[in-house]
Order: C-alpha cells, then sequence, then structure tokens
C-alpha cells in the first residue's frame, strides 16, 4: 500500500514537473486568452502524504461562475455513517438525506453556513437547500460518533480528491483564478489557502496545497448487542 | 519466732512508724517500691515502645494502602467528572443553547447542567481560548479563559483535567469540547476541593485528607481537611513533600503522613496530604497501659504493706536491740532484751542480755571495791571486807558505843624531825608505818588518823569485838616490842628514838565526818584524849593504861601502878598503870582470833 502511494506519488511528482514544464511553455508562447482549460491540484499533508476529501475550489468569479440551475445531491445514512463523508456542493444545491438504515437517525448541523436539524426520521425527507458557501459539519443527535461534512463552494468550479490527493477541475476559462482548499480537518481557515493560478486556454493547469492536519474529533464508535446494519 | 507478744508489739509500732531517711526500715520498703516500681516502668515502657513501633508500622503500611485507594478513588471520581461533562457536552438541547450566541441563555443553561451533573462551576469557552460564561462570575462577558493551559492539554488529547487555585479556593476542572459534531466550543466543569470532598475521601480511604495549595515560593495554604480545626494549622506545617513516601511526623499529635501531588505532575501546586493519626492506633494500647497502671498501683500498694510488715519483722529485734542498748548506756541493767527468735539476731540477743549481765556484775564488783578501798582506809582489811559484805554501811552512822583507843608515837621525834634529812625522815617514818600498819590489820584494829609519829587506833568500833581491851594491850605490847627491833636499826644509825604508848577505855561517838571528797572516820569523845595524854605521859617502852583498862586485861597482862597522875584537859588525878609485858601463860593467847 505504502509503496503503490509512493510509486504513485513519484509519478504524480515527475507529471506534475512536466505540467508546470508545459504550462510555463504555453504561457511564454500564448499569453492569456478566455478558453476552458483543465486544472490538477494535488494536495498533501506536511508530511508529503496525499489527503483524500479536500475540497480544491476557486473562489472569485462571478454569477457566471454558478450553475443557472444546480441540482440536487446525496449524503446517505448507511449502517449508521455518513456517506460520503464529505460531500461538496455549489452553493444554492439542495441535498437530500435519504436514510437506509432501518432505525431512525435525527441530522443536525450548527455550523454558521446553515443550521439545521432533521428530527428522527425514515426515509427520504425534502432536500435541505445550502444556500451559502462555508463547511457545514453534520451530525446525528442519536449516533455521537456520526460524522459528515458537506462544503458548500461558492462556485461550480471545485473538485475533490481521491486517494491519490489529486483534485481535477475541468472546463475552467482561462485567465488567472483564485484557488482554495477546505479539509475537514485542516487547521488554518479555508481564506487562507488561496493562491493564484493561471489557467491557459486548452491547456492544463497545476497547483499544490499543503495542509497541516489535525486529529479527528469524532467519538468512538462502541456498539454492543444487535447493530442496525 | 516471734510470738503473740512481738507481733501486738509490731502492730503498735507500725501505726506509729514515722518514714525517717536513713533507717533501715525505710531503706528496706524503699527497695522493695523501688524495684517494683523498676520492674513495672521497665514493663510499661517496654510495651509502650514495642506498641508504638507496632502501631508506626501498622500505620505506615494503611496509610500506604490508604494512598493506593486514595489514587484509584481521585481517578474513579475525576473520570466520573469527565465522564459527566462528556455526557453534557452530547446533550442536545445545551449544544442548542450554547450556539444561540445569546450570554443569558448560555448562561442559564450552563447553571441547569452545572445543577444536574452536580457541580460547582461551569465555564463556556470558545476554541481559541475566550471566555463565553462563567457560572462563577455571571456577569462577565469577554475575558480570556483563566485557565489556557487546560485548553492546550485538551486540544492534544480531547479531554483534560487540571487543578485550578483561586482566590478563595481550588477547583478540580475538566475540560471537554462541546462536539456539534465537531468542537465548537470548550466546556469547563469545574468540583470544588472543598471539606466536603475530603471527608469523602476520608470515609472510603479511612485516612485524614487535607489538600494544600504550595505556592511558587513554596507558601503551603490549606484548601480543604477533615483534620479538626485545632489541629490543621499544626497538619501544614509539618506536611513532608510531596512524592516522598510516608513520614512520621512526631511534632504535635504524632502520625504517619504522606503528601500525593494531584495529578501526574509531582511539581502539581496542589498536593493532597494524608495523614493516620498513632492516637487512634494506640487507643486500645493506651487502655492496656491505664490497666497495666492500675494493677502497677494496687501491686505497689500491696507491696507496699508487705514490704512495712516485712522490714518491721526484720528491724523489729533490731530497734529492740537499739533500746536495749540505750539502756546499758544509760546505766539500767535489770531489763534484758526479750528477742525469742531463733536466728542470728535471736542470738546477738542473747549475746547481749549475757554482756549486760556481764556488765552488771563488773559495776557491782567495781562498786564493792571502790567500798572496800574507802573503808580500808580506816579499817583493817578484814574488818573492810566484813563491812562490805555485810551489805550495808549503817555501822558507819554517826553512833555512841564504848571503844578501847590506843595511842602511841615516838619519844624525841621532834628533835629528829628538826636534824634529820627529809630522805630519812621520810624513811624513817614509812619504816615505822609500815611496822605499825601490819600490826594494826593483825589485830583488826580501826586506824582513826597517822599524825606523824603519831597515831590512833581503836577497838570494837565500827563491828563490835568481844574482847576490845585486850586486843588493844596486845597490839600496844606488839607494837613496842616491834618498835624496840627498829629501834636498835635506828639506834645504829645514830638516831635516838623512843616509843610510848597509851591506851583508855570509854564512850565516845562515832561516824564519818568531813566533807564530800574527803571523809573520815572519826571517834570523838574525852577516851580519844585521855589515851593522848596517857601516851604522852609514857616514857620510852612504856604502856600506860586506865584503871578500866586494867581491870579487863588484868589477867593478861604484867601490870604495875604508876599511880595517880594529873593529866591535862583531866580535873581529877587519873590512877595510871604501865603494862610491863603480857603474862607467859597468856602468851600463847598472844595472837587475835581471825575474825575474816
Amino acid at each position: 500500500m505504502m509503496n503503490l502511494a509512493r510509486a504513485l506519488d513519484r509519478r504524480c511528482r515527475r507529471r506534475w514537473c512536466l505540467a508546470v514544464l508545459a504550462a510555463l511553455l504555453v504561457e511564454a508562447g500564448m499569453g492569456s486568452a478566455l478558453a476552458l482549460a483543465g486544472l490538477e491540484a494535488s494536495v498533501r499533508d506536511d508530511k508529503g502524504q496525499p489527503v483524500s476529501d479536500a475540497v480544491v475550489y476557486v473562489a472569485s468569479g462571478g454569477r457566471e461562475a454558478r450553475s443557472p440551475r444546480p441540482g440536487t445531491a446525496v449524503m446517505d445514512q448507511q449502517n449508521k455513517e455518513f456517506t460520503p463523508h464529505v460531500l461538496a456542493v455549489e452553493v444554492g444545491m439542495g441535498v437530500e438525506f435519504p436514510n437506509r438504515d432501518r432505525i431512525r437517525h435525527h441530522v443536525y448541523s450548527f455550523s454558521p453556513a446553515k443550521k439545521f436539524e432533521l428530527p428522527l426520521y425514515i426515509g427520504t425527507p425534502p432536500p435541505v437547500v445550502f444556500e451559502n458557501p462555508g463547511p457545514v459539519a453534520l451530525g446525528c443527535n442519536i449516533h455521537d460518533w456520526m460524522v459528515g461534512h458537506i462544503f458548500v463552494a461558492p462556485t461550480r468550479y471545485f473538485a475533490m480528491t481521491g486517494a491519490e490527493g489529486v483534485a481535477r477541475l475541468t472546463d475552467l476559462p482561462a485567465g488567472v483564478h483564485e484557488l482554495r482548499v477546505w479539509h475537514p480537518r485542516m487547521r488554518i481557515a479555508t481564506e487562507k489557502t488561496a493562491q493564484q493560478v493561471t489557467v491557459e486556454r486548452a491547456g492544463e493547469a497545476k497547483a499544490v496545497f499543503v495542509l497541516r492536519l489535525q486529529r479527528e474529533w469524532r467519538a468512538p464508535r462502541r456498539e454492543y448487542g444487535p447493530s442496525g446494519g | 519466732m516471734a510470738g503473740a507478744a512481738p507481733g501486738v508489739r509490731a502492730v503498735r509500732r507500725l501505726t506509729v512508724w514515722r518514714p525517717r531517711f536513713g533507717s533501715v526500715r525505710t531503706r528496706i520498703v524503699v527497695l522493695f517500691l523501688g524495684l517494683l516500681v523498676l520492674v513495672q516502668g521497665t514493663v510499661l515502657v517496654i510495651i509502650d515502645l514495642a506498641g508504638r513501633q507496632a502501631a508506626r508500622t501498622r500505620l505506615a503500611e494503611e496509610l500506604a494502602v490508604g494512598a493506593k485507594v486514595f489514587d484509584r478513588l481521585l481517578a474513579a471520581r475525576t473520570e466520573q467528572l469527565a465522564e459527566a461533562a462528556r455526557l453534557l457536552s452530547g446533550d442536545f438541547g445545551f449544544k442548542v443553547a450554547a450556539t444561540s450566541g445569546d450570554h443569558p441563555t448560555v448562561l442559564s443553561a450552563l447553571n441547569n447542567h452545572r445543577v444536574r451533573v452536580g457541580a460547582d462551576r461551569m465555564m463556556l469557552a470558545t476554541l481559541d481560548g475566550r471566555l463565553q460564561a462563567d457560572t462563577l462570575q455571571p456577569e462577565l462577558r469577554v475575558a480570556p479563559f483563566p485557565f489556557p493551559e487546560l485548553l492546550e492539554a485538551a486540544e492534544d488529547t480531547g479531554q483534560a483535567v487540571s487543578i485550578a487555585v483561586i482566590e478563595d479556593g481550588a477547583y478540580q476542572l475538566v475540560a471537554v469540547p462541546l462536539l456539534a459534531p465537531l468542537p465548537v466550543a470548550w466546556i469547563a466543569v469545574g468540583f470544588q476541593i472543598d471539606d466536603r470532598m475530603a471527608r469523602e475521601l476520608r470515609d472510603l480511604t479511612l485516612v485524614e485528607v487535607s489538600f494544600l495549595h504550595v505556592g511558587p515560593d513554596g507558601h503551603r495554604r490549606l484548601l480543604a481537611s477533615t483534620l479538626p480545626s485545632r489541629s490543621r494549622q499544626a497538619a501544614v506545617a509539618s506536611a513532608p513533600p510531596a512524592g516522598s513516601s510516608v513520614s512520621l511526623i512526631t511534632a504535635g499529635d504524632e502520625h504517619v503522613a504522606l503528601a500525593v501531588p494531584l495529578g501526574a505532575d509531582a511539581q502539581a501546586p496542589v498536593v493532597a496530604l494524608l495523614q493516620r493519626s498513632l492516637a487512634d492506633v494506640l487507643a486500645p494500647l493506651r487502655r492496656t497501659q491505664l490497666l497495666l497502671l492500675g494493677v502497677t498501683a494496687g501491686g505497689l500498694l500491696v507491696s507496699g504493706v508487705a514490704a512495712v510488715f516485712i522490714a518491721r519483722r526484720v528491724t523489729w529485734p533490731v530497734l529492740e536491740l537499739v533500746a536495749g542498748a540505750r539502756r546499758v548506756e544509760d546505766g539500767d541493767y535489770g531489763d534484758p532484751i526479750r528477742i525469742e527468735q531463733q536466728d542470728e539476731l535471736g542470738e546477738l540477743a542473747a549475746t547481749f542480755n549475757r554482756m549486760m549481765l556481764g556488765l552488771a556484775e563488773r559495776d557491782r564488783v567495781r562498786a564493792e571495791l571502790e567500798r572496800l578501798s574507802r573503808l580500808r582506809r580506816f579499817f583493817s582489811p578484814q574488818l573492810a571486807e566484813a563491812i562490805v559484805s555485810s551489805g550495808d554501811e549503817a555501822v558507819l552512822t554517826s553512833h555512841r558505843r564504848e571503844i578501847t583507843v590506843v595511842f602511841c608515837d615516838l619519844r624525841g621525834f621532834t628533835a629528829f624531825a628538826e636534824t634529820a634529812a627529809p630522805e630519812e625522815l621520810m624513811g624513817l617514818l614509812r619504816e615505822y608505818h609500815e611496822a605499825l600498819g601490819q600490826l594494826i590489820f593483825e589485830f583488826e584494829g580501826t586506824l582513826e588518823r597517822f599524825t606523824g609519829d603519831g597515831l590512833m587506833v581503836f577497838f570494837n568500833d565500827p563491828l563490835p569485838c568481844p574482847d576490845p581491851a585486850a586486843r588493844a594491850v596486845r597490839l600496844a605490847d606488839a607494837m613496842r616490842r616491834r618498835t624496840a627491833e627498829l629501834s636498835e636499826g635506828w639506834q645504829r644509825r645514830g638516831y635516838d628514838l623512843g616509843f610510848g604508848v597509851g591506851v583508855a577505855m570509854g564512850y565516845a561517838t562515832l561516824g564519818r565526818i568531813g566533807f564530800e571528797g574527803r571523809v573520815d572516820y572519826a571517834a570523838i569523845g574525852s577516851v580519844t584524849n585521855l589515851s593522848a595524854r596517857l601516851c604522852a605521859e609514857a616514857r620510852n617502852g612504856q604502856i600506860l593504861i586506865t584503871q578500866r583498862v586494867l581491870t579487863e586485861v588484868e589477867d593478861l597482862v604484867d601490870a604495875e601502878s604508876l599511880g595517880d597522875l594529873t593529866l591535862k584537859g583531866f580535873q581529877r588525878p587519873v590512877p595510871v598503870f604501865n603494862v610491863r609485858g603480857l603474862r607467859a601463860d597468856r602468851a600463847g593467847a598472844a595472837a587475835p582470833a581471825r575474825t575474816g
């Protein structure tokens, strides 16, 4: 596993170097121009390990950066856990909280971006719309260990890192963008991660974030007797 | 051994006995009691030492166990507090209230939950360390959290416990995050370290519990204690340093003590002082000692009485002997010592009695001898002994009796005394007196006096004799013959000395005359004068006697009448006879019959 990660890392680094070189060549050759392009952002912790479940998003951008009709995302409750653990949505989107367990859940949030509460329920209540950007921590009132995160991005340009710690933004308009990253365990505010990235038309830009992560605050899951799933 | 009488005496003496230091009896009693006190005292001291040692060891062990229990209890209690705080942090209603942002609401919710978990203080702080609400300071709104190190510790481990000391006491503080579900704030729950908490811990650990705050300068302040207020100050002062092993504190109430730092840090500002008093453990020992002391006192009493009795038994013969010796000292030999014991003291008493008898006999003999020697001045040895053996000297008291007096002296002595050397004179007199004295003793005459060459002897007094006149004449004759012999020697030495005798018979008054220290036995009457005058009239070798004497000795002597002589002091002429010699047929009776 470690070997695989290291191999990936090495490959990424090599690719990243090539990409930076290419970007520089493209910029030098073509200058700035409005065009759609891609961006690959790599997120690591301070020990150089890839960080998954990090949301990389473009902070700047006006109304044109928003989706005209944001869709609906899903945050499942399955086997007494929020699935996925982290969900990134665009501001204005609705999120459904289907309960796939046979017991009830009581989903709540006290986060400033969205305070809400879905008292004990079964099935799928109406979606909750997230009007304000920012992180929203989800909990279940009757299962302390259930922690989920919804990051409400201010634009539609956002992506999450996978296991290899890389997020890919596509269809970015060419130009200079302010990139930010958010992770549930990051120690600093997301605003402080901002970095300017120039994206060339039809080019592929690269960005690197290094985050110091703190421990995960999570109540231990101790269950005895018949479990819900 | 001692019969009934000494026993009775013992009791009588006992009642009047006064302890006198230095007396054997006191020493015996003191020795007895001293030994008992020594033995019992040693036993008491050994019991005390051993008891104390055992108590100390036991206490130290108990305290070590108590300290372990204390540690566990404190840990359990802390965990319980943390659990209460955690439960609180999971309370949905509290989360709602705490995140409402409304200070009165937050404060109210804190108070509500504080009461719910039985805490003394609750605080809410932001994640970046600002105090949001404090039930102890309800009016305070914005301030830094007073115990930032607590939050730092909690950030690392998710939960932190510490002791927070403030002005009016100390708190055991537990900080946990308020999870919604991520930490949104810190909840700090405080439990005051007070006497109640100390008492709870004491009830479970069975040791006295005190909490001390140790300031940076080492100053100790008592926060809470189970000790009575009077012994608190001493406990603080004598507390051993934190983290050391069990110490024995002998200052004030003796106890063992152990100082346990609260929390893992040995430099913690608050230490729990655990103590156990020796007095509690020693209480049964004290009761035993008290009992033993009572037994000792009883034993002392009994031994004291016994010692007095024994001392009495041992010493009364000694006292008896002392009393006997005193009586002897005073010259009283009449009362022998009555000790019938068959031991050394009895033997001593018997010896003493014998000695007393001997002394009495000696005194009696000495007195007799004294009397005898005194009587011998006047009387012949036989007479003196006769007087002494008669038992009384009544014969010497003044009385009147007919006596025969012999008076003699030397002719020409006055002239001789004037010319002779003193040595010669005294030698001659000694010779003369020796010779006559021997004869006087022989004839048992009473020598009344010496006057130089003259001497006076009488018969029939103080002891009467049947033939005084005869004895007198025989004596006179014997003296004449003796001096005649002596005279031959004197003649050869050139002294011309003659010897004359006068013998008279008649009544005289007899008795002791003189004064204390110089008493003579004397005869007073004309008969002595008459004999002296006759002696004066006698020429050398003549023995002049009166008619009265001649009548008595007519058969005995060959006498010639010298006619009537006029004598000085006598009005009428006195017929005087000269004894020429003793008749030859009576010569056999010349020696007198011995009387003694």
